[in-house]
Parts: structure tokens; sequence; C-alpha cells
């Protein structure tokens, strides 16, 4: 007995030691990406094309990415997806290669999305936004009144106490508190703090839970709650087919505005397969895969990805009122180290309130 | 037996040596000193700085992490344990012994299904429109459903789900030790059930109790998961704020600190029972 | 009455222990987005689904490996270090128990976070070798001391005689002390594997592409929650029954007898 499991433990870790050979070829593009790029539909259509494979790693947050990317090796990633609020941030610390601006349809994008302000730096293209969508209030149409939700105070007022989930990201939260009390939140400073706090204390106070997108989304389902606040269409599209009562909109106010880039790494020795990934990424085709994704929704970037979207999935999508969306939407706070640190420092007070 | 066998015997021991040396002791001083290191806006500065230990009890979103920690974790092995001695005593002497291992694997078969799909099963079962809520309501115990998910109810049913069967293990184990005829002759003497089973058995079977609910312990003050899909966020445990401080800020500083305090209160925990502790009664 | 109450108690806490599987069974056969209740009648998409997902697959396979992997390390350390200081006598053996065993009293959050912080800076870098690592840290601990406390004068008399009869110390190990430690070697083996299986931190914090099932699962949770996530975990929760009964009728079962 002892000498078959002797057997098996040796063949097992000969298996092991056999392993990193295998998993990676030289001509992979080895990717850091949010989850809507795993969907199988999007990926295969390109690594079919180049008879390549796109190896995809899931990431937290913009530090944790930039903290991964500045400890590894010159090769070790191609590709990157970014929140475009943060793309400056990379592109100053050296991690973004230059883009063919010219070989990018950003002609056909809609208004206001190219984002050159953050994604060029000294007339050079350093990524490329290839979805935006809104954090504004999710809500069950069933179950609460739809013109309540016009007015994120009333959202997240004691109406609808212990209905409610605020969604489980700083930045965009505060901006809706920000937006909610009439600043910008392009002005943020560290004087408006105090103010933000007690909204989100409110906000707080009459939630049931803070969340992420799972537990978010799964609360809306079951009925945990009714409201999402910083919640949208990337919420609840997935879950709109089974249960079309659980909607968004954008409340008079405003709401906040997030957008997400995809860009080559400077260190990568892959940069004209990243670059075809790129292109591919932002072509029509791309662009409606990108947009239904399987892990969320949201708007593609380039306007003629309507032609490869069928009507239903526009309706979900909103794709007529985009063009007032998004004079009614905001970006992201971009704060300053300091700044980042302390409305942090507010937010895990909130949590603990 | 002094020279060669020696050296033999630290030849033996020290394969295990150096791995612990290598993959532990190094990476632990390595983050002892991250502890002491410092974030100047995104830059890492190493140092002897006590400034994360500073923020840590100062400021009082980490402090309060720290006590729900503690507190849950002290709920979770009190639960457990009052829990688990009855089923470990019921399987020990009330199951014939040719099922009692099938017993013990069927409490342990559960726990094959994936951590975290099984913490998301606990979220469903305790929602509003959960199995629990559902009978509760149905048999008329309650006319609106209870709010049981996303709640500190929530992370210590999860806890608890998991460290009966742990503890079961573990007081079993010291049960089936004992020999019978110790309660046999407590009662032979005099002595009640409940006599001799509170000054014969329970101290018999305290170093089976002390050192699970060391386990549970550490176990508990360390996990990250439970507390993350069961606690809805509305208070948070040391675990999550180190993950948050690696997630958003790569604040390895801070979280290493954290990390470094959490251990603190495990060593203290264990000077408190290591009296039951024995490494050889295992 | 009063004689039926331990087995109530006893069906109450089986009931407890089980009821979150049950509900993760149940609705990994749900016909939906969402497993969720109501439940809709059954179907096995999922596991179709699951069992032709590559990811997952290979995931499932990178954890059996990780697993055995670093339970078969973890044995074979610590049967060695148990051996060691069992039956030689050491300067500091107390000082180097308490070392050995002192990662079992370090949560895992810290020791996958000392760990990422040598092998990203100084060392190579997150892979399924990387968490194999962890695993032996988190591990060998609990091979050593159960091993340990398994050797006791039964097996150091055996051992003394088959010296007595001639046998080199390699022979002696090998013919007289790893068959008679054979059952608790099993169980730290058995113990190891099941704790590397279900760890999540460490594998989440040592990995980069190749990954585990926990980790894999995680990242499946990231899009929402969905039956296939409930028929990976009844998938292997189903597979461990089967071979559970399958070991006790057959191997354990004719011990008995």
């Amino acid at each position: 007995m002892t000498h078959s499991l002797m057997r098996r433990a040796l063949m097992g870790t000969a298996a092991i030691l056999a392993l990193p050979g295998s998993a990676m070829a030289a001509e992979d593009l080895n990717a850091l990406v949010w989850c809507d790029h795993t969907d199988p539909a999007l990926i295969q259509p390109f690594e079919e094309e180049h008879g390549i494979r796109v190896n995809l790693r899931e990431y937290e947050g913009t530090a944790t990415a930039l903290a991964l990317l500045e400890q590894s090796r010159p090769g070790d990633w191609d590709v990157l997806v970014i929140d475009g609020i943060d793309v400056p941030r990379a592109a100053e610390a050296g991690l973004m290669a230059e883009l063919p601006a010219d070989e990018l349809p950003l002609a056909d994008f809609w208004p206001g999305v190219a984002m050159e302000d953050q994604t060029q730096m000294g007339g050079k293209t350093y990524a490329v936004t290839e979805k935006f969508g809104y954090n504004t209030i999710s809500f069950n149409a069933g179950k609460v009144d739809a013109a309540d939700m016009q007015d994120l105070s009333t959202a997240w007022s004691e109406k609808y106490k212990d209905r409610i989930a605020v969604y489980d990201y700083y930045l965009p939260v505060m901006g809706l508190a920000a937006i909610a009390a009439g600043k910008q939140t392009a002005d943020l400073t560290a004087d408006d703090l105090p103010a933000l706090k007690e909204t989100l204390f409110t906000m707080k106070e009459n939630a049931r839970s803070v969340g992420e997108v799972v537990s978010s989304q799964t609360a809306l389902a079951t009925g945990e709650v009714d409201i999402v606040i910083g919640g949208g269409e990337w919420l609840t599209a997935v879950l709109a087919e089974e249960q079309p009562e659980l909607t968004w909109t954008i409340p008079d106010q405003g709401a906040v505005r997030w957008s997400q880039s995809i860009g080559v790494l400077e260190t990568s020795e892959n940069k004209d397969l990243a670059i075809e990934f790129v292109k591919y990424i932002v072509s029509p085709e791309g662009q409606a895969r990108l947009a239904t994704s399987s892990c969320y929704w949201g708007m593609p970037a380039n306007k003629a990805a309507g032609e490869h979207l069928t009507g239903a999935q526009k309706d979900v999508l909103r794709w007529d009122n985009q063009a007032e969306y998004l004079e009614r939407a905001q970006l992201y706070p971009a704060p300053d180290a300091e700044l980042d640190g302390q409305m942090q420092n507010v937010w895990l007070e909130m949590l603990q309130h | 037996m002094a020279g060669p066998d020696t050296i033999r015997g630290w030849g033996f021991v020290a394969p295990a040596l150096l791995w612990t040396l290598a993959f532990f002791v190094v990476p632990f001083g390595v983050m002892a000193a991250m502890s002491l290191a410092t974030l100047e806006g995104r830059e890492l500065v190493w140092g002897f700085s006590f400034d994360n230990y500073a923020r840590l009890f100062g400021q009082s979103y980490l402090l309060r992490a720290i006590m729900v920690s503690l507190e849950i974790t002290l709920t979770v092995t009190v639960v457990s344990i009052l829990l688990a001695y009855p089923l470990a005593w019921i399987i020990a002497y009330r199951v014939p012994e040719r099922w009692q291992r099938l017993a013990l694997l069927l409490a342990i078969l559960p726990f094959w299904t994936s951590y975290v799909v099984r913490s998301y099963a606990w979220l469903l079962v305790l929602s509003r429109e959960g199995v629990i809520n559902q009978t509760l309501l149905a048999i008329g115990v309650i006319s609106e459903p209870l709010t049981l998910a996303s709640t500190r109810f929530a992370t210590v049913t999860g806890f608890v789900h998991f460290f009966v069967m742990l503890l079961t293990l573990t007081i079993y184990a010291n049960l089936v030790q004992l020999p019978p005829n110790y309660r046999r002759a407590a009662v032979d003497l005099g002595a009640s059930s409940w006599q001799a089973f509170r000054h014969v058995i329970l101290p018999l079977t305290l170093p089976g109790i002390m050192t699970g609910a060391f386990l549970t312990f550490v176990l508990c003050i360390g996990d990250y998961i439970t507390p993350q899909i069961l606690g809805g966020n509305n208070e948070l445990t040391g675990p999550q704020i180190i993950m948050v401080q690696l997630g958003r800020g790569a604040n390895f500083p801070l979280a290493a600190a954290m990390s470094i305090v959490l251990m603190g209160l495990v060593t203290l925990a264990y000077l408190g029972a290591s009296r039951w502790l024995r490494i050889d009664r295992l | 009455m009063r004689r039926s109450i331990p087995w109530i108690y006893m069906a109450l806490a089986y009931g407890f222990i089980f009821l979150p599987v049950i509900t993760l069974v149940l609705f990994s056969f749900q016909d939906g987005r969402l497993p969720v209740p109501p439940f809709n009648g059954p179907t096995l998409e999922w596991y179709a689904d699951v069992l032709g997902d590559e990811r997952l697959m290979s995931a499932l396979l990178n954890s059996l490996l990780v697993g055995a992997g670093s339970a078969a390390v973890s044995c074979a350390l610590g049967f060695l270090a148990a051996y060691g200081l069992a039956r030689h006598i050491l300067p500091g053996s107390a000082l180097l128990r308490g070392l050995l065993i002192a990662p079992m009293t370090v949560s895992y959050l810290i020791i996958g976070l000392g760990l990422l912080i040598v092998f990203n800076n100084y060392g190579p870098g997150p892979s399924l070798y990387a968490a194999a690592v962890g695993h032996v840290v988190i591990n060998l601990p609990l091979a050593f001391a159960i091993i340990y406390a398994s050797m006791g004068a039964q097996q150091e008399n055996a051992e003394r005689a088959a010296r007595d009869l001639g046998a080199s110390e390699w022979r002696v190990l090998a013919l007289v002390t790893i068959p008679m430690l054979a059952p608790s070697i099993l169980a730290a083996f058995f113990l190891c594997l099941t704790l590397s299986w279900d760890e999540f931190i460490i594998a989440f914090l040592m990995t980069r592409f190749d990954v585990t099932l926990p980790v894999e699962i995680w990242s499946l949770l990231r899009s929402g929650l969905s039956p296939r996530t409930n028929a990976i975990g009844s998938l292997v929760f189903l597979v461990s029954v089967a071979l559970v009964i399958g070991l006790e009728l057959f191997i354990f079962g004719r011990k008995r007898r």
C-alpha cells in the first residue's frame, strides 16, 4: 500500500514539474483585464484568426494592477485594460506603449467618449476607450416608484430604508454623493469631504448591505434589496431577459460615467500582436461582443458596433438615449494621491459606521 | 548515542527545517520589515517607522476591525464548542462502533464542495426568500421574513457551520481515547451521571476541546471569504481590511502591520491555551 | 422520549451541516440564469457547461496536482522530521518542534502575503509551483504533528528488533517504520490534500494564469451568481461522495470484517 502511495506521489510531483513548459508559448498574449474580457465569445474569434492563445488574468483595482506590473519582469504582460480615469497615472509611470492613433476608428466613437485628455499625453496616444456606462441607480421597477428614482437623494432616503444596496466602489459612489450636492466631480477637494461623509453615512444607515458586483446583483435579483446605488446597465442588463422589472435610470441631477480603456504595455515583447488585439477590440464586431459580454454589459465606444447589435440589446443599453445621457453624466472623481487616500479613509469609515 | 547518531538525526530533520526557514521564517521576516516601512504617495520607503501601527490603533475604523474580528471569533469558538461536543459524544458513545467512521465521514463530506460556492449557498439559504425564512413563515412562527443575510449572524453561522465539523473531529478523537472504565468507575463510586461527566470526562477531554478551539481561533480570525460574502460589508473584519489595503491602495506596509497585529492576537490565544495544547497529544 | 433525544440532536446537527449543500446541489439543476428560488424544472445544461469549460477543467486538474504534490512533499518532509526528532536525541529539540509547528498558528493570509512579497521581489514570481510551496508551508506542520504523535513505543520496539536482527537503518525505515506508520501517514496525506484542495487565499495570491479550482470559481463568481458554479461545486461533492462510499465499501469495509 505504501509502495503505490509513493509511486503516485512521485508521478504527481513529476507531472507538476512538467507543467511550466506546457503553459506558455512565445506567441501567446498575456492580458491583465476586467472580467468582461474573459467571455470566450469575445476572445475565440481573435485566437482563431491569429492562431495564438490569449491568457487572461482578472484583477481587482487599478492600484493592484499597477503594483503587479511594477513587480513583473519584461515580457510578462502585453495588454492592459484600465479605468479610463487612471490612464494618465499609468502613462506617467512609463508603463504604456504608444498606440498608432491613425489606425484606430476614433472618428466613429460617441462624442466625448474618446477622452483625449486622459488617453493622450504629449500628442501620443497611450490607450483607447473601449467601453463605457454609468454608475447610477438600478432598481426594481415593480417594487419602487420610478419617479422617486429621478432624484438622487430620494433614492437613498429613509423612505427606502433597508431596501438599498450600495455598490462597493468609493470613486463612483462618492461621485454620486457630490453630484447630489450640486458639485462637479472634477472639482472635488479635501474641503468637500466632511459633507460627502455625511451623505455616505446617510446612505449606509438606509442600506442593507454594501457589496461588489455579485452581492449587489444577487441581492437585487432575489429581492433582498430593490435599489442599488452605483448600479447601472452593467449590473442589470444580464438579468434583463429573465427579470425585465430590473432596470436603471439617470436621475435629474446626473450620474457618473465609467469608462474603461485598453492599451499595450511598454515592456511587452509582442507589441505588434498586442496592437492587433487592441484594434480587434475597438472594431465594430469586437465592440459588439464586448458590449454584451457575459460578465457585464456596457456601451461600446465605437458607434459602428450598433450594426452588430440586435434591437433588443440596444433597448437594454438605452442606445437611443445615449446622446442625452452623455451630456448629463460626469466622469469619475480623479483625485491626486493624497486626496485619494483620504477618500478611501472616508469610505472605510462609512463601512464601519 | 552521541556523534554520528546526532548528525544523522539532524540529517532527517534538515529538509523540513530548511523548508520552514526558507518559506516561512524569511517571508515572515520580510513582512515584519514591510510593516515598518511607509508609503509615500505611491512609493514604498523601507525604514524603521511605527507609523502603520500608530495608525492602526489611532484610526477608529481600523481598531474597530480588530474588535470585530475578536468578537466574531470568540462567539464562533464558544458556539461551535457547545454544538460540537454533544455531537462528538453521541458519535463516540451512542453510535455503534462500526458506523462511527461513516458518521464522521458524513460530517466531513459537505465540506468537499467549494468553500466559496458553499458560502454563497448560505447567503441564499439565509435570504428573505430562502429556505429558512420560507419554513418559518410556513409554520407561522414569523409573519415577515427575517433579515438574516448580510449580517453578523450570517457570518457567524457560516463559520460555525465549518467549525462544528472541525471540533466534532477533535473532541471525538479525544473521547475515543478515554478508557471506558473511568466513567463506570466514577458512577460505581456513587457519582451521578452529570457529576461523572463534569469531574471526570470533561477535564479529560479538555485537550481535545482546547486543540479544536485553538485551531478554530486561528482559522477564524484570519479568514477573508466568509465575512466578505456573508457579512454584507456592514462591518469589516481584520482580513477584509487587509485585502482592501492590498487591492485598492496596494498599501503593503499597512496590510503587513495589520497582519502582525492579528498574529499577536493568535499568539496570546496560544499562550492562554498552551496548558492544554500538547503537540504529542494531537 | 428521553432515549431519542441524542438521535434528534444528531438529526438536527446533520441537517444543519447538509443544509447549504442540499441547496447548492438542488440549484445546480436550476433552469434559469440565477440559482435562486423559485426552482424551475431540473436541467443538466449547467453540468454540460461545466464539463465543457476548458478553464474550469484545467483548474480542477491543477488543484489535484497542487494538492497531491504539496501533500506528498508535506508528508515526506514531515515524516523525515518526525523520525529524526523521535528517534534521535537532538539538542534544542523542543525548539525545533515549536518551529516546525509555528506556521500552523499563522493565518493563511499572512503566509500568502509574506510569500507574495518574497516571490515577487526576490524570486521567480507567481505560478502553480508557488502555490504548492505555500501549501506545503501550511500543511507541513500538520503532517509532522500527526506522524510524530503516532510514533510510539510499539514502533520503537519493532525497529530495535529489526536492527538486532541485522537490518541497516534504511531497511528498517523502509520495511518496518513506514509500513507501521502507514495509517497515520495516509491520514496526514488525505488531510493535507483536503486542506490544499479548497484553499483559496494562498492560491489566489501565488498564481497568475494557471490557477486552482477555488481561484477559478472566485473568478467565475465575479461575473455574477450562476447555476454553473453550483454545478462545479456539486460535481466535486458528488464525486467525493462516490469515492468515499466506494472506499468504505471495498477497502475499509473489508478490513473491518
